[in-house]
């Protein structure tokens, strides 16, 4: 047990944690450098895509330290996003200690300061790092400073590294053995073993990463899930290397995973206790918060014949996905779906996508909206999740919307552009402190319209220099209307979202201007109309378009004609019928859009 | 054979889960369908800058012009096993620019033609010519080899505007070829025209319709300007009228040629009566042509096998005369199934203003015309196209968004 040391990299997207992880390997020996693929820590295709992690992992390396010791060192991944930063604390829970990863050139970002402060909450450990100090752009005399005036870090030890060129990781991993405490844990006791994250493997059934706090886990043990009181016939554990490898047993302070023939995730809850049947312990370990998802939008099939087969994937993307949250839906407009709830946008996405390519689903997915608290003329409080579902107005005393904290670090060249641009999402400024080169900005800001296009619009106002984080604060009361999209006279359920009176107009004009944008010229005019109550306040029309017919036929050649036909074809994949009339996906996402380009 | 239930069979027919093979041809065909030929002379003086044909620059010199002839009869001669027995409709001699070739070459063309096939006493030959190439004793020679249609590709009779095209001749050239073709004894001639050019007005156009009209050709083929990809004009592209003008274009040409006696039957081609291109409606009706020459396309059906095959050749016409005579120079060779038979027999078949009987969906395919009843009545339905026992057409909304009533066609899989 004096020899492991378990700990988590804090980083933000793009500051090199998982080149940094891959480097890790490689100095440990841990796969052959035909075997490393790069980035071994991001398994999911779209993870590696998009070059961030969503769901925690954990590696287990060997390393023989100069001591001459051999250390065994449980790294368990981070996400780096916003959205995912619920994941960032099931991890940290695991761990001694954590590294923070800085960006010498870049400079401290929110996102890490919001993980190094659960960090320090949760009393790791934590080593500052400076990485990337090979670009000419490095600053390190400043971001150090950065790192003190912001974290509150001694940042004197500070080592620097290059992840990409190994300079550094080395020392890096000797400071690591050296700082970062072992675990601590009575190895007599009985288990007590901490589950940090579970899966669903088609071949394996439910797999669970754990922290073995007390007491030692093995195959052939009968354990017992504390909240559930079930027993389970443990099958296997082991640890990822970063390949599944069996052992023995897990000891106490491991880090690894456990096999016990549990066919349904909810069988092992994230953050559940473990321990053993014959001896068991008294009291659970604190596990974590559950998860609520902030953002809604509804899922619909193009074709209603898919109906089942979405519901099929998203039942399956529940097992390894306990923050996704689905209750069947039906719109006027768009048939039968599913309303879901997620994390933020950035999940909406990964699961849409994930649905459209590995389901192979053609999905509509509504405009984005966070839900609503609102008091009835009956006294009644109801959440409304869906906008076309809030009552009529007049039966409406009160509408309360959710209100979160941001967290905004960012160079002061951007400083106006940035209050501007807060201002203008309804924020109230709660903060404003000089800290070295970069300003830390506190907002309060309803998530509504955070989740709308903040992220792009913060970025763009910075240059991509600001960073952002948020927490949820509580429902605040506001003055809060229906906007309703009419196409050809028709309102379309699907289309309507819940704005701010004051924002009211302008956003009506300018959605009914992106819908034209986006909506493709077809056979039948179409009118695209806003309305609040019954009045409208906005109209486009996008015209017929006169004729779809291709002239020339070219000396009998008619593969050309065809494909041409497949590509109108398929253009019309995403779209949904309505009546006589068409409507792309985009259309429905138009909000999403209103006002990027002013 | 399997014994199936009729739903499911009836199915699996439906999505040409049983592929046509010789030993269960599910294609029945009770007679061989007409049979035409197409002859691709990819030459041309100058690539225009909106076309996207298989055209390339060169040709004049008569040593290729007569290599290229015995590549063709090389090329036909490997084909003949294919065609046996059949006897031809009609040839179409396009391009490239067919009149750049010298009387000799044609002749060469023609005689090699007659000695391998059997024509039709009285076959249509057309040949295409561009105003720029246009001699008397041409044409006349031409005649008398026995071309008995001429395809004059005028495109406009606005000089301003043929500049723009890149074409290599004048609104005069154009005339003047015109009246050389019917002195020369072309009685069966038609005018290409464009409208919805760079800087054209309604005006403009019908000015250039009247100008064609004017001579009274028997055959009108009226051409939008569409961009291509793969041009000239496609990489810079000019600045086209409005939508709405185009459409003004489109509606009062049709008018004048209606009130002048040129009757619609294709999407792009007018007629006098009894005047229409017998080739191109030979392709709308989805028989049968052998295509020669580079890059030239052909359908063959076979009835005995009960399949329908689709040929390419080799694009360049170097790389074609190279491998002329060998089977190397088919490019692609594809068999068509149910649904691509059905769709392809609507892509053609729709684009006539008259529609077709419904027996020759059977007739063409092999198929009965039950396979797509689903998507005919959703298509009728829409007001796309009307159907009873006597004609299947478009309505005027299927003609104008004919693309869009193709897509009923189309198998749902093939959209990715």
């Amino acid at each position: 047990m004096e020899q492991i040391r378990n700990f988590s990299i804090i980083a933000h997207i793009d500051h090199g944690k998982s080149t940094l992880a891959d480097r890790f390997i490689q100095l440990c020996g841990a796969l052959t450098d035909r075997e490393m693929s790069e980035q071994v820590l991001d398994s999911m295709d779209l993870e590696r895509e998009r070059g961030i992690t969503i769901k925690a992992q954990s590696v287990t390396l060997p390393y023989k330290a100069r001591d001459g010791k051999t250390y065994k060192l449980n790294i368990i991944d981070t996400p780096g996003h916003v959205d995912f930063s619920y994941e960032v604390s099931r991890s940290l829970a695991a761990c001694e200690g954590a590294l923070l990863i800085v960006d010498a050139a870049q400079g401290v970002e929110a996102q890490s300061v919001a993980n190094c402060l659960t960090a320090i909450n949760l009393n790791l450990e934590v080593l500052p790092v400076l990485n990337k100090i090979d670009l000419p752009s490095a600053e390190p005399e400043r971001v150090l400073q950065e790192i003190e005036e912001i974290i509150g870090l001694p940042a004197d030890n500070t080592i620097q590294i290059s992840a990409k060129t190994g300079q550094g990781v080395e020392d890096l991993l000797e400071q690591i053995v050296a700082t970062i405490p072992p675990p601590r844990g009575n190895k007599d006791a009985p288990l007590k073993a901490l589950i940090i994250d579970s899966w669903f493997d088609n071949y394996l059934g439910v797999v669970s990463l754990v922290k073995v706090v007390d007491g030692s886990l093995e195959p052939g043990k009968k354990m017992r899930v504390m909240s559930t009181g079930r027993d389970w016939l443990v099958d296997e554990v082991g640890v990822f290397t970063p390949k599944r490898k069996k052992c023995e047993q897990l000891g106490t302070g491991d880090v690894g995973y456990v096999i016990a023939g549990i066919k349904n995730i909810n069988g092992a809850p994230v953050g559940d206790t473990l321990t053993l049947s014959e001896r068991s312990a008294e009291k659970p370990l604190s596990g974590f918060q559950s998860v609520q998802p902030r953002v809604f939008s509804g899922l619909y099939p193009v074709d209603s014949s898919d109906y089942e087969a979405f519901r099929e994937a998203l039942s399956k993307l529940k097992l390894n996905d306990s923050a996704l949250h689905y209750e069947p839906e039906t719109s006027q407009a768009l048939g039968f779906g599913f309303r879901c709830g997620f994390l933020g946008m950035l999940h909406m996405e990964i699961i849409q996508e994930r649905l459209e390519r590995e389901y192979d689903l053609n999905l509509i997915t509504t405009a984005p909206t966070v839900v609503y608290e609102v008091k009835t003329t009956a006294g009644e409080v109801i959440n409304v999740d869906n906008p076309s579902k809030l009552p009529p107005m007049d039966k409406i005393n009160e509408i309360r919307e959710p209100i979160i904290y941001a967290d905004i670090l960012l160079p002061a060249d951007y400083l106006g552009n940035v209050i501007a641009l807060c201002i203008e999402k309804r924020g109230i400024q709660k903060k404003l402190q000089y800290l070295g080169n970069q300003i830390s900005l506190g907002f309060e800001m309803p998530l509504n319209e955070v989740v709308l296009d903040f992220f792009d619009r913060l970025k763009s106002a910075s240059r991509g220099y600001a960073s952002f984080d948020y927490h949820f604060i509580g429902f605040k009361a506001s003055n809060l209307v229906k906007l309703d999209i009419l196409i050809n006279g028709e309102c379309v359920d699907a289309l309507s979202c819940i704005v701010h009176r004051s924002l009211a107009d302008v956003r009506g004009r300018e959605l009914v201007e992106k819908m034209k944008e986006f909506i493709p010229r077809q056979m039948y005019e179409v009118a695209v109309q806003a309305a609040i109550g019954s009045k409208i306040v906005a109209r486009q029309t996008v015209k017929a378009l006169r004729k779809n017919v291709t002239a020339k036929c070219y000396g009998g050649d008619i593969t050309r004609k065809r494909k041409l036909l497949e590509k109108q074809k398929a253009g019309k994949k995403r779209m949904k019928q309505f009546g006589s009339i068409e409507l792309p996906q985009e259309a429905f996402m138009a909000i999403l859009h209103v006002g990027k380009d002013s | 054979m399997q014994r199936l239930l009729f739903g499911e069979f009836t199915r699996n027919y439906r999505e040409g889960l049983y592929s046509p093979t010789p030993m269960t041809p599910l294609l029945t065909f009770h007679d061989n369908l007409p049979l035409s030929l197409y002859i691709h002379l990819p030459w041309c003086v100058r690539k225009c800058p909106y076309c996207d044909f298989n055209s390339h620059e060169g040709g004049q010199d008569e040593t290729r012009q007569f290599e290229y002839i015995d590549a063709l009869i090389r090329d036909l001669e490997q084909e003949l096993p294919r065609i046996w027995g059949r006897r031809i409709n009609t040839i179409f001699i396009g391009g490239g620019t067919p009149s750049l070739f010298s009387v000799k070459a044609m002749e060469q063309l023609m005689a090699g033609l007659r000695a391998r096939l059997n024509f039709y006493p009285d076959i249509e030959i057309t040949l295409e010519a561009n105003p720029g190439t246009a001699e008397s004793d041409k044409f006349k020679a031409f005649r008398a080899l026995g071309i008995n249609r001429l395809s004059i590709g005028v495109q406009s009779f606005n000089d301003a505007r043929l500049q723009q095209l890149g074409r290599i001749h004048t609104a005069s050239e154009a005339h003047a070829a015109i009246d050389l073709a019917q002195a020369a004894g072309f009685e069966s001639l038609n005018t290409d025209l464009m409208y919805g050019l760079p800087e054209q007005s309604v005006a403009d156009s019908l000015r250039d319709l009247e100008a064609a009209i004017a001579h009274e050709p028997s055959h009108l083929s009226r051409y939008q300007l569409t961009i291509e990809p793969n041009t000239v004009f496609y990489a810079r592209p000019p600045k086209l009228p409005d939508d709405d003008v185009i459409n003004k274009m489109q509606e009062a040409g049709d008018e004048l040629m209606a009130r002048q006696g040129y009757q619609q039957y294709e999407i792009s081609a007018y007629a006098r009566p009894d005047q229409q291109c017998l080739h191109n409606l030979n392709y709308w009706q989805f028989g049968d042509y052998l295509g020669l020459g580079a890059g030239a396309h052909g359908k063959l059906t076979d009835v005995s096998a009960g399949t329908v095959t689709r040929f390419a050749r080799h694009r360049l016409p170097e790389r074609y005369m190279q491998l002329a005579g060998t089977t190397d120079v088919i490019t692609e060779k594809r068999q068509l199934y149910r649904i691509d038979l059905s769709l392809e027999f609507m892509m053609n078949a729709l684009r006539l203003t008259q529609g077709v009987s419904p027996d020759l969906f059977r007739q063409r395919t092999g198929m009965p015309l039950s396979v797509i009843e689903a998507e005919l009545k959703h298509a009728e339905n829409k007001g796309m196209l009307t159907w009873d026992l006597a004609t299947l057409k478009p309505t005027e909304t299927g003609q104008r968004y004919l693309n869009d009533l193709l897509q009923n066609f189309m198998p749902e899989s093939e959209a990715g």
